[in-house]
């Protein structure tokens, strides 16, 4: 087709904002999803910066043969925390954190359907996060890696309280996982825009939604599990221990069928995020919108018969393990079909290479090589090679940081503007794609090769003559150029919010609901919510007179219904914004958190006799139910002004 | 567009080179854990399936990135005012390219699932074997043979061998690269190995589950040796050592240290400790009263079995029987030479950190005479059955 003129841009309605409190306290109260997403945001990524340094250390201490920068036991606590803060406290969350700010924007709602449970998703996930890094001060943190396989975890062989504030910590983020995804699915399935059917939500919203699902049912095996392994540490039951009836294989399946599709929740979001980017950036719309949708339903599922492929060694036989093996083979199908699918929306595009758009090209060429190291991990025999060793290593940080994280800084290009307008700085930006892909590639590039060469995962150092010394150090060189890439990242954002460019409402023309309104959004989100006629509301009002074909080969199909993006302008002079509806910022949701918090410390500590850990739980207790009175106080207040 | 050959020609170097040097790095002899330079059937086996494996993900590799790349220079633009043609889908494409992918996974299942059923098959006639892991080591038995040793498990060249793998206290993994591949040792769950050695040699073993502090340190050696000369080395097992004798021990026989650190940390000698000065040089020593400290003061006996020595039936710890031919100390970590039982009997927590024994044996309980007396006990207990080459 030929090029078309831009026509100038609709200007988008935002009203006067409604005064809101604006003090730092503001942040402790408040329900907004929009504020709450940028907490998530940030404290995931302190989080992340914390596990990045973790890591560094682990790799100082592997630099050379024989390191002794660290103690054995204080690299077990490092590996142990690195591996959960990213997991639980970095790269989920960031995803949450995202999803939390742009779902209800993209559905063209004017907020999350529970506020006030979104406040105490949050606040679960912050103070979790810091009760579990209380640790290091109180005793030693959890030493037992992020799998925490019993029986080494149990009280015998793990002394220490670390891994009672390993299996508390992560109920408190838990809850507010479980929390955070009924939240989701009940925003998306009833509250979108008016004409936003479910095959024209934005393939964003269909991977928070799949992941809110798989949330839902996979964590409560992990929580089940941490409960059998507290009461086993601290109240004498004997779930895990062999010689006094119990089973550690009911750890392993328990811990996996929580684990595999935790890989699911972490990439899912990003899978989304990738969806949207690409399209912007090429100027065209998603190829194979609808299969991205349902592979994504398809991944939800499979997901969940995938598990033992994470315990091909533990003799489970061979016909379980060819089961599982197809399976996860099987998985490879969608996934795959999946990166044809964004190299077809690149396909014939316009390619506009932004950060953004170079961040979300590295994702895809990154996250191939990932999913082709997991081949040979879903072949029970090869995998009995190379389980445990460095190779995995290497395979699920190309997923984890070369997919996930590479897709979270496209993600983070993009909406930055969005979320403050302002634009991120694109020549730093560009910096900090290439150092972070070199470095990245030299520092886990290698891995496959050492674990190849036999290095297992999870020891504090290896001694000479193993052929391993020459890639450990090139590695621990470069693991410092991820660490200068993602400091240039945070002065990026620094500078940038002091004084990037501006942005207007729709910095990319983009096609999806959260550029029709204003840089960075009003507290109600759209002034009025808009009417949808397509998957791509925002581009279709912006040039109506454009044909969509199905395929370069096909007849053209003229659309049927050319609408505006109906967002009520022509009543705006009418319109006062103070006349919206919103929940009124409360500290409920905080108390209750503390609360559940103080319970917890209390709980840790019954075990030691302390008559200091019953009076923090009855004291938890208690703040417990004032926050319930709180919470209820304001809903109440709410829904009389309701209107 | 020519300007960009030299580009893809670099790519295409460097990716062979990788290649190339992923294939080199197999053949190497001192790649002591490699999994490539295979000896033993169980990982010849996997050996076989992971080589068309690579190559299809090779394959795939090369093709998935190079269309990518081929469509970012072909389509990127500089012009942000162009609007392509807005196609979103062709059936036909998507049919062909979710077929592909299945076909490769399919061949891949077929030649995974021929490769895991011979894999898992045992013969009658195989050596059993039952090994036990604990913190930090391994223990061996040989029921039909009746002999019982620790960290280094003799076996014959080209029979299959059948380890039974059951673990006393938490999950260990048993992994011996060069011949097999990994099979966990799990409390309250027994698993079997079946696998041959097809070259004589030493080779290196490591748990490879993590299984607390010293994780890292968990090692063992299996000792490949021709089937007479197995014979012989369970014949000799068999015997009980001789008893020991009073005269000064003069050491080790030189050219066992490989003159590597093996350990991060190694207890400094001289030391002195509570005012007592440690030499290091466990020569000197009389056996005869080693035999006494291990009876007595030292406690070894608690933990420790000795065939032949009546009160040293004690099953926490490896049994010592012949420790004078183990190539290795405190489950292979250390080379068995004079100088090192020595610092091992000083100061066990030091090199192994975490270890039941450094609990008992801190630096200071035993003298410095006591240590050599006890490294002459411990050393002169031989057999002399010829070691095969390191692998």
């Amino acid at each position: 087709m030929a090029t078309i003129e831009r026509p100038v841009q609709r200007p988008v309605s935002v009203p006067k904002a409604v005064t809101e409190p604006t003090g730092w306290l503001s942040w402790f109260s408040t329900v907004d999803h929009k504020k709450i997403g940028i907490m998530y945001l940030v404290s995931a990524f302190i989080f992340f910066v914390i596990g990045g340094i973790e890591a560094l250390l682990m790799r100082l201490q592997l630099a050379t043969p024989n390191g002794t920068l660290l103690s054995p036991d204080a690299y077990n606590q490092l590996m142990t925390m690195h591996g959960t803060t990213m997991v639980f406290l970095a790269v989920m969350p960031l995803n949450v954190g995202l999803g939390n700010y742009l779902v209800p924007l993209m559905i063209g709602a004017r907020d999350m359907a529970f506020p006030r449970l979104n406040a105490l998703s949050i606040w679960l996930f912050i103070l979790g996060g810091l009760m579990l890094y209380s640790s290091f001060a109180l005793g030693g943190a959890p030493n037992a890696g992020w799998f925490a396989y019993a029986p080494l975890t149990e009280t015998a062989y793990s002394p220490t309280h670390g891994m009672d504030y390993w299996i508390l910590g992560l109920t408190l983020t838990g809850v507010a996982s479980i929390a955070g995804a009924v939240n989701f699915i009940v925003t998306i399935l009833n509250m979108r825009a008016p004409g936003m059917r479910l095959n024209r939500m934005p393939l964003f919203v269909w991977a928070q939604m799949v992941t809110s699902f798989i949330i839902i049912f996979a964590f409560p095996s992990l929580t089940v599990a941490q409960v059998f392994l507290l009461f086993d540490r601290n109240f004498g039951t004997r779930f895990f221990l062999a010689d006094q009836g119990g089973d550690p294989m009911l750890w392993l399946h328990l811990f996996w069928f929580f684990g595999h599709p935790e890989v699911y929740i972490l990439v899912l979001p990003v899978f989304g995020m990738i969806s949207e980017i690409l399209p912007t950036f090429s100027r065209k719309p998603i190829f194979g919108y609808a299969f991205i949708a349902y592979s994504t339903v398809a991944i939800g599922f499979l997901g969940f018969l995938v598990w033992a492929h994470h315990m091909f060694g533990t003799g489970l036989g061979p016909m379980v393990n060819a089961f599982f093996s197809g399976a996860s083979m099987l998985i490879a199908i969608p996934t795959g079909v999946k990166i044809f699918n964004w190299i077809g929306t690149l396909y014939g595009g316009s390619l506009q290479l932004k950060t953004a758009m170079y961040f979300a090209l590295g994702f895809i060429s990154m996250f191939v090589i990932g999913g082709i190291s997991g081949i040979t991990l879903a072949s029970p025999p090869v995998d009995l090679q190379q389980t445990d060793t460095y190779y995995v290593v290497a395979h699920f940080h190309y997923v984890l940081f070369g997919g996930a994280i590479f897709g979270i800084f496209a993600g983070a290009f993009y909406w930055f503007p969005k979320m403050s307008g302002r634009y991120l700085n694109e020549t730093m930006g560009k910096i900090q794609f290439w150092l972070l892909l070199i470095s990245f590639n030299v520092t886990f590039g290698p891995m496959h090769e050492l674990g190849t060469q036999g290095m297992p995962r999870r020891i504090y150092t290896y001694q000479p003559g193993m052929g391993w010394d020459f890639w450990n150090l090139v590695e621990t060189v470069a693991s410092f150029g991820i660490a200068i890439a993602v400091a240039l990242f945070m002065w990026n954002v620094v500078v940038s919010l002091r004084s990037g460019q501006r942005a207007p409402a729709d910095p990319w023309d983009g096609s999806t609901l959260e550029w029709a309104t204003a840089s960075p959004p009003p507290v109600y989100n759209f002034a009025k919510i808009p009417r949808v006629h397509s998957r791509r509301p925002l581009w279709d009002s912006k040039y109506p007179e454009m044909e969509v074909s199905h395929s370069q080969g096909t007849r053209p199909m003229k659309r049927k219904e050319v609408a505006a993006l109906d967002t009520g302008d022509q009543d705006q002079a009418l319109f006062d914004p103070s006349t919206i509806h919103l929940p009124a910022p409360t500290f409920g949701p905080l108390w209750v958190s503390l609360g559940i918090c103080v319970v917890f410390y209390g709980i840790l500590y019954l075990v030691d006799s302390n008559y200091l850990s019953v009076i923090a739980v009855v004291a938890g207790l208690g703040l417990f139910a004032f926050g319930v009175t709180s919470w209820l106080r304001s809903a109440d207040r709410d829904s009389a002004g309701a209107h | 567009m020519p300007s960009r050959r030299p580009l893809r020609r670099a790519l295409l170097t460097s990716g062979l080179l990788i290649a190339g040097a992923f294939i080199l790095a197999a053949c190497s002899a001192d790649r002591p854990m490699s999994t490539l330079d295979v000896q033993g059937s169980h990982a010849r086996n996997i050996l076989d399936l992971l080589i068309p494996i690579f190559w299809a993900a090779v394959a795939v590799f090369v093709v998935v990135e190079g269309i990518l790349l081929y469509t970012i220079f072909r389509f990127r633009s500089r012009n942000a005012d162009t609007i392509p043609t807005q196609f979103h889908g062709n059936t036909t494409i998507e049919i062909l390219w979710t077929i592909a992918p299945a076909l490769i996974v399919l061949v891949i299942a077929v030649l995974t699932f021929r490769t895991q059923a011979i894999n898992s098959r045992t013969s009658e006639d195989a050596l059993r074997i039952v090994a036990v892991g604990q913190q930090w080591w391994f223990s061996f038995d040989y029921p039909e043979q009746g002999v019982t040793t620790a960290n280094e498990l003799y076996i014959p060249v080209g029979r299959e061998v059948t380890v039974q793998l059951d673990a006393r206290d938490v999950i260990h993994n048993f992994w011996i690269p060069k011949l097999a591949g990994k099979t966990y040792m799990i409390p309250g769950n027994t698993n079997y190995l079946t696998f041959n050695a097809e070259t004589e040699g030493v080779y290196r073993g490591q748990c490879a589950e993590f299984c607390g502090q010293a994780h890292a340190l968990m090692k063992f050696r299996v000792i490949a040796v021709q089937p007479e000369v197995f014979d012989q080395w369970v014949a000799a097992h068999k015997t009980i050592p001789a008893a020991p004798v009073a005269a000064a021990y003069t050491g080790t026989p030189p050219g066992k240290d490989t003159g590597y650190q093996w350990v991060p940390v190694m207890p400094a000698f001289p030391a002195t400790v509570n005012g007592q000065t440690f030499s290091g040089d466990g020569t000197g020593g009389n056996a005869e009263n080693g035999l006494a400290v291990y009876n007595g003061k030292g406690l070894c006996y608690t933990c420790h079995a000795i065939a032949g020595n009546e009160k040293a039936v004690g099953k926490v710890g490896p049994n010592l029987t012949y420790t004078g031919s183990r190539t290795m100390i405190a489950a292979g970590l250390i080379p068995n030479t004079t100088a090192n039982m020595y610092a091992w009997l000083h100061a066990p927590g030091t090199i192994k950190p975490g270890n039941i024994m450094s609990t008992v044996i801190v630096p200071g309980l035993l003298t410095d005479q006591e240590i050599k007396d006890l490294t002459a006990y411990m050393e002169s207990q031989t057999h002399d059955i010829p070691l095969p080459a390191e692998r």
